[in-house]
């Protein structure tokens, strides 16, 4: 896990328009046709932030959607798309419109579609498909909520329709005239496994009063009334959070996470993650030292080894010219041949030079 | 997965980075037009349902981007005018096709073509080329009528303004006395005739208001010299607008508001429409400004424009032997100071206003725009940037000097979704 306070570490600094900046996952990452970028985004008040900086980047050149794909967290049921309520039009007004990225390539769920069972089934298997999300973009509710995995959901759970707690219909009736009646109840959401699966993710929490929901997901242990607590089972999480947020931090805790970020700025790492190719690549390597059997390293302790013939095939080349010459030179026979003995070995005379050691 | 390969064509315009007139708001968003189409489109459902993106993205840095403007009441310009009539009417309706194009260029994307009195056989004539000419929907041929505009001559004799005195009538017999002067043709449901103005004090006008209006024509009140009684009586007949007000009319009295009264608030009243010329030379600033502010929703600045209307100054000749000398903007009839319209442009007009009113631009582009196009009921098809409106735009480049004048510049046009008008363009367009 990691906690940083700098804001869009893991974004691109429109300024800078450094392509090889090891934050910028998505230049990093290079996508392209054949190997786009699978991106899951959130909606909220949080990531709005987010959103005006990638279109900034964006407009600036230092970022391009081309081949980048995109799935949306979750969307109401029954809630017209063109609503202004609706997260169709949250991403379309904030992200979408302002971006060269390609409508056929995202991917929000449809809560008005007839079979709201299959709808989920296949937004699972179309991530699947494209290999799954690299990056999840996630925001966090004041209930520890992420996506609509309301408190009391699984950990484990996948892409389904989901009722929302009361809580979350109270908080979002004041987006539709403070009038109950008109809050959707239902959602369709991606399941808390769902963002797990994901090769990392980045939360966004901000603002005093979603302190308490960090400290529980920080300093608690993972429990599914606090749903992003999950977050401590993923490999490589990242929450990017402001001074407010951490008001119910310990504030060892604060000074822990500073910490790393200070070690690992001062010794020149990143703290992003590495690209999957490069993870693959290294551990080849090493998969490929463990497999390759020792080379032995020629140091007899009791006696010259005997040789073995079935081992003289050139296992490791090192072998051949040292070791061939001290058991040559060795033998103390070779008193009898003083006469013959040349600065260059003859190929001829090796024969009979065998022949005699021998023959003693 | 693999990315999609080049998109086909889908014809639309983004145009971005615009600061948008919305209602009363200036907003920036983008807007999305297709030319094939012709309308302003649900950018937002044509992203998701179709997943198409725009063929070509326009950035605006900053203009003003609004709809196209409507003038309710032109004469004719550039040396055309819609009430002279040639013996070969092919010729008028080649000059009809240039002032069109000609037109486009001043930021009128659409009018009515106004006749003032004359006698029938030229309304006979001439109406059947002036009824809207949008159903094509061709960008190419420049600004559409949106039908015509009838001035007289059902009109006072001692408010004629230039109208000439012989061709003026009354209508004792109610709405066969409008038929037979302008055509029984021309004043059907669908007919070219989309407005009268008329003295509601003259014989029989009174009672044809009603008819009238059953067959979408606006009723206006103009030229005449009704009180405030006769003219609220008009307006529950049915008249919905007032031809340029203050002028051709009695002023405001104290003891009898006349025409402007029935602008007051007043409960049972629904408050009309009105046109105002601020040319600067029809009406004092102050006035249009007590206009604006005694109804800003029936506010509608119109030009009145001659066909001198962009022609070099002299004299020239007019229709029933009367000839009209024009100095700059000021056109009178020979021989008088009777201000015979004018020869000003509507972004001239609506330049003025600005100036004067110091009104927020959404409440200035209003009077142009979605003003007249409600008057004409036509809400939500013209004189608006919502979505499923006629793409008829322009950009408009917005300055304020430092001696207090603002100025509005057409920059860009588009009809029907194609620009067909770029001031950067030297001779471009159409």
């Amino acid at each position: 896990m990691i906690l940083t306070t700098s804001p869009y570490a893991f974004l691109p600094h429109p300024p800078s328009l450094l392509t090889d900046n090891p934050q910028n996952r998505i230049n990093a990452f290079g996508p392209t046709p054949s190997k786009p970028f699978v991106l899951g985004l959130p909606t909220g008040s949080s990531p709005e932030g987010i959103y005006a900086h990638l279109v900034t980047a964006y407009k600036t050149h230092a970022i391009t959607f081309r081949n980048v794909v995109t799935f949306n967290m979750d969307e109401y049921v029954h809630l017209p798309r063109d609503h202004p309520e609706s997260y169709h039009s949250f991403m379309y007004t904030h992200f979408f419109q302002h971006v060269d990225v390609d409508p056929a390539h995202i991917h929000i769920l449809d809560g008005n579609a007839e079979d709201l069972e299959a709808e989920c089934l296949a937004y699972e298997e179309k991530i699947r498909r494209v290999g799954g999300i690299e990056l999840f973009l996630g925001g966090i509710g004041p209930d520890g909520h992420v996506a609509f995995n309301e408190p009391g959901s699984s950990l484990a759970s996948r892409t389904r329709v989901k009722t929302l707690a009361y809580e979350t219909i109270l908080a979002n009736s004041r987006f539709f005239g403070n009038d109950l009646t008109k809050v959707p109840k239902m959602a369709l959401t991606v399941g808390v496994g769902t963002v797990l699966d994901a090769r990392e993710v980045v939360v966004i929490i901000t603002g005093a009063h979603k302190a308490l929901a960090l400290q529980k997901c920080i300093e608690g242990g993972v429990n599914h009334m606090w749903t992003l607590s999950s977050l401590q089972m993923h490999p490589h999480a990242m929450i990017v959070v402001d001074e407010d947020a951490t008001l119910e931090l310990q504030v060892k805790t604060v000074k822990y996470f500073k910490s790393i970020e200070q070690v690992a700025a001062s010794e020149g790492l990143g703290q992003a993650l590495p690209s999957a190719e490069h993870v693959l690549q290294k551990r080849d390597s090493v998969l490929g030292k463990l497999d390759s059997p020792k080379s032995p390293t020629a140091k007899p302790f009791l006696a010259p080894l005997p040789p073995k013939p079935e081992l003289m095939r050139q296992v490791t080349p090192d072998l051949v010219p040292d070791s061939m010459h001290t058991r040559v030179e060795e033998p103390p026979a070779s008193r009898e041949l003083e006469g013959l003995e040349t600065k260059e070995l003859p190929l001829s005379s090796m024969h009979e030079r065998v022949d005699s050691a021998q023959a003693t | 997965m693999a990315i999609s390969p080049e998109r086909s064509r889908t014809g639309i315009t983004r145009l971005t980075g615009g600061r948008l007139v919305k209602g009363k708001e200036l907003v920036e968003e983008d807007l999305w037009v297709s030319s094939v189409t012709g309308k302003i489109l649900r950018s937002q459902e044509v992203f998701y349902e179709h997943q198409v993106t725009p063929d070509k993205t326009v950035d605006l840095k900053g203009k003003v981007l609004c709809p196209g403007f409507i003038d309710v009441q032109f004469n004719g310009a550039f040396g055309f005018d819609f009430s002279m009539l040639p013996e070969d009417v092919s010729l008028y309706q080649k000059g009809l096709k240039r002032l069109n194009r000609q037109l486009v260029k001043t930021g009128v994307t659409s009018y009515l073509p106004t006749l003032p009195s004359q006698k029938p056989e030229i309304y006979h004539r001439s109406l059947p080329y002036l009824g809207p000419s949008g159903a094509r929907r061709d960008p190419l041929e420049g600004s559409e009528s949106l039908g015509a505009h009838c001035e007289g001559p059902f009109i006072s004799p001692s408010k004629n303004g230039i109208h000439s005195r012989e061709v003026l009538r009354d209508a004792p017999n109610g709405f066969a006395d409008l038929e037979a002067c302008y055509g029984e043709q021309n004043m059907s449901t669908e007919g070219p005739v989309r407005m009268i103005t008329a003295a509601p004090e003259i014989d029989g006008v009174r009672t044809c208001i009603p008819e009238a209006v059953r067959r979408g024509i606006r009723f206006a009140i103009g030229h005449t010299e009704s009180n405030y009684e006769q003219a609220t009586d008009a307006i529950h007949q049915g008249a919905t607008m007032i031809t340029h007000l203050f002028n051709a009319m009695r002023p405001l009295h104290h003891r009898d508001p006349g025409i402007f009264g029935v602008l007051g608030k007043a409960e049972g009243n629904e408050r009309p429409y009105f046109g105002v010329i601020s040319d600067g030379i029809h009406l004092h600033p102050t006035t249009v400004k007590i206009a604006w502010n005694a109804h800003p929703d029936g506010f509608i600045l119109v030009t009145d424009a001659m066909y001198t209307a962009g022609q070099p100054d002299g004299v020239y000749d007019w229709t029933n032997g009367d000839r009209w000398v024009k100095k700059g903007s000021l056109l009178t009839r020979e021989g008088s100071d009777t201000i015979a319209g004018s020869s000003a442009t509507l972004i001239e007009c609506v330049s003025n206003f600005w100036t004067w009113s110091h009104a927020s631009i959404p409440e200035v582009v209003r009077a142009v725009t979605a003003a007249p196009a409600e008057m004409l009921g036509l809400r939500g098809v013209k004189g608006t940037l919502d979505a499923d409106a006629d793409a008829d735009l322009l950009v408009l480049d917005a300055r304020e000097s430092e001696d207090g004048t603002r100025s509005l510049k057409v920059e860009q046009v588009y009809k029907f979704g194609t620009l067909v008008y770029d001031d950067s363009d030297e001779g471009g367009g159409l």
